[in-house]
């Protein structure tokens, strides 16, 4: 597949991001004689089309999900380093109940402070100042919002190719059962003159 | 895709306006469906909420834990009072939103398919199964 620059409309792209767009047939005859193919192997074609299309849908689904979880998480994240940035003036020790193990929970004491350790994944954690996490934290969030509104778009696109592709089917299903109907007819229409 | 069905095998002839039309319709599908779990959650929240403010006016201990993050942290009850109230707000608020949204989709999907009915009559299903 050749690569476009995805630019423009949905409706021009001949791909996007690796996803092959389904053409639109204006006439299922024309299409299927300047294919040659016969009905069956359009339909098989574009069966086989529908079922690529789903699992790359099944693909962008999982990426979706595991996004929609990732935001939430950055946010309560910066709500807790908010919290400690507003008592940092005061100088009072804030009492936190934490979860230890699951169903057992401490009480920890954080004294006034200036730092807060950000686990950054891998079994690496970094000290940061309040500011520098919370822009860090700030900067991540805005990363997962805007990657999930790219694959929401992708998503979108999809699954228009997906409608396109069904529409398709239909259509060659039906100029084929069409066909079908015209050459019982003929026969019997030449055996009735004969008689 | 639940909705759109095949055709009952009459000539059809599908242009690519009616395409774009079927495609539109089916976004605006996908979307309600999202808009409703939204919503129901939403709805959740504030319902929580809500029961959250209550027991805050029957409890008698001045010092809550009120969770921020994973931790439960010890704030003042006047503080969470405040805190629920401003989270009762914004999810009210955004729950207006989206059912606004909804209705707007729902009126725009009700046209649509008087479109498409119209061109295709039989020949297309546009209903939830």
């Amino acid at each position: 597949m050749s690569s476009s620059s995805p630019s423009g409309t949905g409706d021009d792209l001949s791909e996007r991001r690796g996803i092959p767009a389904a053409k639109f047939i204006q006439d299922v005859e024309t299409y299927l004689s300047q294919s040659s193919l016969d009905s069956n192997s359009a339909l098989a074609f574009h069966q086989e089309r529908l079922q690529q299309y789903k699992v790359v849908e099944m693909k962008l689904l999982a990426q979706q999900r595991d996004l929609q979880a990732k935001i939430p998480d950055i946010e309560k994240c910066l709500e807790v380093v908010g919290t400690l940035e507003a008592r940092k003036g005061t100088g009072e020790a804030l009492l936190a109940d934490f979860e230890v193990s699951e169903g057992i929970y401490s009480r920890a004491c954080i004294e006034d402070t200036d730092s807060v350790c950000l686990w950054l994944g891998a079994n690496v954690m970094l000290e940061y100042t309040c500011e520098e996490a919370t822009a860090l934290l700030k900067n991540n969030l805005e990363n997962a919002k805007a990657s999930l509104e790219v694959l929401v778009a992708d998503l979108q696109f999809l699954r228009d190719q997906v409608t396109v592709t069904q529409v398709t089917i239909a259509r060659i299903y039906n100029y084929d059962v069409q066909q079908r109907r015209v050459k019982q007819v003929a026969p019997t229409a030449i055996t009735a003159a004969d008689s | 895709m639940q909705q759109q069905g095949k055709s009952s095998g009459s000539e059809m002839e599908v242009t690519w306006e009616d395409q774009q039309n079927i495609n539109t319709f089916s976004r605006f599908n996908n979307r309600l469906h999202e808009l409703v779990d939204e919503i129901k959650f939403a709805k959740e929240k504030c319902d929580n909420l809500e029961d959250a403010g209550n027991e805050l006016i029957l409890a008698d201990e001045e010092m809550v834990r009120f969770q921020i993050g994973e931790v439960f942290a010890h704030v003042p009850k006047d503080e969470v009072e405040t805190r629920i109230e401003e989270m009762k707000e914004a999810t009210i608020k955004s729950l207006e939103k989206l059912e606004q949204e909804k209705e707007s989709l729902v009126l725009q999907m009700a046209e649509l398919k008087k479109v498409l009915y119209a061109k295709f009559k039989d020949s297309i299903n546009l209903e939830e199964d």
